[in-house]
């Protein structure tokens, strides 16, 4: 595997499409029907897998395309598909919504975060990578803020899994893939987390009869 | 070779618990998985005793002294708890609280869960150990979900969601170290290992290691059970099955500190110790001070054991934060010791639960007339658990407070202090009305299922044992750990 042959074009690219993985997890945070926001995280994989198989095109690397290819096929097709059925059964809870502005303003600070944290550490190495790590790190923070803030359990899955794209990209950016053993353990991994946590909910669903996460009360002190 | 054999049996055992799902012939199996797999993890701590470390034949397997003292406690702890599952799952049937179907997933998963550990603590390569890790998660949830309960369910999300959460932002750590370590571009590398990592860390940029290891204190900390990313851990201990809850404050919050001990030495390689062990001191004292505000007055006996793991797993943050050897030798021991008496109670207060059916403080009373057995177990195994001499807990929390008060740290060891007499208190008074008092009318005197309680005797035994004897080999052991640990030449 050589270094990447035009860094410039490389970098430029990389950037632009990291951009795009912000913005759609941004849209993410403004929608507020279920529907829109699986669409949306399908369209936020897509996009990822894009990148990775960009990154595998630059530097010849074959394992990377293949995780492109996963990721595509799993995220940007098969999960939505699983998360779409389910939802009918998870009506939208009752009572007041989330503010969009608030859900937008928190996002917003997020990525201030980000940059804060990880501009000193893009700046250690000389990787045309390196402009995309912030922004990865702020696509896994909104994906917890939106789950810290989601008021019904398939939403929380949601926020956890735009999480999980974000780490993904943050480990495409900064390593350019990991040993393939590793990739390919914490890609079925998190799946099956996701999985687990897709059939938790139905059982939640039938014993409480409700997935409002503010019925999950019982366990205090 | 003996690194796979102690890989192969919970896998082997759980794979043939599939097949074999009920009756007793699956609880010989079971007991027999157990066995064989405490066995070897005693013959690899001999053969790591002999030679210093042992390589395994594929896969990037490894142990040595630190690798080969967790292993002991895994397969250890999975012994005591696994000889405790049998009378668990046949009283739960006889209540019909367990469907039979329910009950026979378990026994597998029991084993899948310990493979996990195992592997998490004898892998060399930091991507496998955090594959390793997070599976730990995946294989204990359907186990706390064992009666389906609705406590259960809530306890059982909340667990996978946060600790899938925290094995995310600790990825980010492993990611970053990874980083860290990147000389060229699209240069190819060998999977990082812990001793490749050791001899790199000198030249890594620290501000990137640092970054890293507040990720990774943040990620392995919530499987660990650091406040104030606990929360999961009082509900998913307490509506976990008990010797499911056994296995999981025992050793697997352990598993948790292993990586953090791991990631630290490297930390501390490459920027100096100070840093890691402010980090560990804030996290730990935190710790304490958030169970001790709940122990001051438990209402839920298995609540109360919980929260007690949280203060203990801060302790050892504690003492690994004061360094040294004897701070860092006093939070190895301590997490022996904490392992021995934690699974002692839980699988001691799932006897209470089955008896009385009620996990509530307030409502068992007299506990020492209705199981004297498990009455007086329960007792000494609080005693111990509070750190009274002549248990072992008491000598590593001397170690660990000796360290603070010697390091220069005394404010912080007096604040330890302080939490840990305050924690006494709470728990004392909380087992004292538990084993007092007048047994309700109707709850069954008589202890059934009585070989539960082999395992328990044995756990006191050694907790006596270290309390009193402190046996000469295991100073030259802890001696060896900590040299692991890049600390006492």
């Amino acid at each position: 595997m050589s270094p990447a042959p035009t860094p410039g074009l490389f970098s430029h690219l990389v950037s632009l499409l990291a951009f795009a993985v912000v913005t759609v997890g941004f849209l993410l945070l403004w929608r507020q029907s279920l529907p829109a926001r699986l669409r949306l995280f399908a369209a936020q994989s897509v996009i990822l897998a894009a990148l990775a198989a960009a990154m595998a095109a630059f530097t010849d690397n074959v394992e990377l395309a293949l995780v492109a290819a996963a990721i595509l096929v799993i995220k940007g097709w098969g999960i939505p598909r699983i998360l779409v059925r389910v939802a009918p059964a998870h009506p939208r809870p009752t009572g007041p919504t989330r503010s969009p502005a608030g859900l937008l303003l928190g996002g917003g600070a997020l990525v201030f975060v980000a940059y804060a944290v990880m501009l000193p550490v893009a700046r250690e190495a000389p990787l045309p990578t390196a402009s995309g790590l912030p922004l990865a790190l702020a696509t896994a923070l909104n994906g917890l803020w939106l789950c810290v803030t989601a008021r019904r359990a398939l939403t929380q899955v949601l926020g956890f899994l735009v999480f999980e794209n974000g780490i993904f990209m943050l480990a495409l950016l900064a390593t350019y893939g990991l040993p393939a053993i590793v990739e390919a353990g914490a890609f079925l991994d998190l799946l099956a987390a996701v999985l687990v946590l897709k059939v938790m909910l139905g059982e939640i669903h039938e014993s409480f009869q409700s997935s409002d996460v503010d019925r999950l009360r019982e366990l205090r002190g | 070779v003996i690194l796979s054999v102690l890989l192969a049996c919970p896998l082997l055992g759980a794979a043939a618990l599939t097949l074999v799902r009920s009756g007793r012939l699956a609880d010989v199996l079971h007991l027999a998985a157990a066995l064989v797999t405490a066995g070897s993890a005693a013959r690899l701590a001999l053969e790591v005793w002999r030679e210093g470390s042992v390589a395994g034949a594929a896969w990037g397997l490894r142990a040595d002294a630190l690798s080969a003292l967790m292993a002991l406690m895994v397969a250890g702890i999975g012994l005591v708890a696994g000889m405790a599952v049998p009378s668990y799952l046949r009283i739960e049937q006889q209540n019909s609280l367990l469907e039979p179907a329910r009950a026979a997933s378990f026994r597998p998963l029991y084993h899948l869960f310990v493979f996990t550990m195992l592997l998490a603590v004898t892998t060399e390569s930091i991507g496998l150990m955090w594959v390793a890790v997070e599976s730990t998660t995946l294989a204990s949830v359907f186990l706390i979900t064992l009666e389906r309960t609705r406590p259960s369910l809530e306890a059982a999300y909340k667990y996978l969601l946060i600790c899938s959460v925290g094995i995310g932002i600790a990825f980010i750590g492993t990611v970053l170290v990874y980083y860290a370590d990147l000389r060229q571009p699209g240069e190819t590398q060998q999977a990082l290992t812990w001793s490749g990592l050791l001899v790199a860390a000198p030249r890594l940029p620290s501000r990137v290691v640092e970054l890293a290891f507040v990720f990774l204190l943040i990620g392995y900390g919530t499987k660990a059970g650091l406040v104030p990313m606990h929360t999961w851990l009082p509900d998913a201990h307490s509506e976990a099955p008990a010797p499911v809850s056994a296995l999981m404050s025992g050793v697997l919050l352990n598993v948790g500190i292993y990586a953090l001990l791991r990631f630290k030495t490297v930390t501390d390689a490459a920027v100096g110790p100070a840093f890691a062990q402010g980090l560990l001191l804030a996290f730990g004292l935190a710790s304490m001070a958030v169970a001790a505000a709940f122990l001051w007055t438990p209402r839920n006996y298995k609540r109360m054991l919980a929260y007690s793991s949280v203060e203990h797993v801060g302790l050892v943050c504690v003492g690994l934060g004061f360094g040294g050897i004897w701070g860092v030798g006093g939070a190895l021991l301590h997490m022996v010791t904490h392992a021995l008496a934690k699974s002692a109670l839980f699988v001691l207060a799932g006897r209470v639960m089955q008896r009385y059916r009620t996990a509530e403080v307030a409502r068992v009373r007299g506990l020492r007339h209705a199981m004297p057995w498990t009455g007086a177990a329960f007792l000494a195994a609080i005693l111990a658990l509070v750190g009274l001499p002549p248990f072992g807990l008491f000598v590593s929390e001397v170690m660990i407070l000796r360290a603070g008060f010697a390091g220069g740290h005394g404010w912080a060891a007096g604040l330890a202090l302080t939490l840990l007499v305050a924690v006494f208190a709470g728990v004392l008074r909380a087992a004292n009305r538990m084993l007092h008092g007048r047994r309700p009318d109707d709850v069954a005197t008589g202890e059934a299922g009585a070989s539960a309680l082999v395992p328990v005797g044995l756990n006191l035994g050694l907790l006596l044992l270290l309390g009193v004897a402190f046996p000469a080999g295991l100073a030259e052991a802890l001696a060896r750990v900590v040299r692991v640990l890049g600390l006492g030449g």
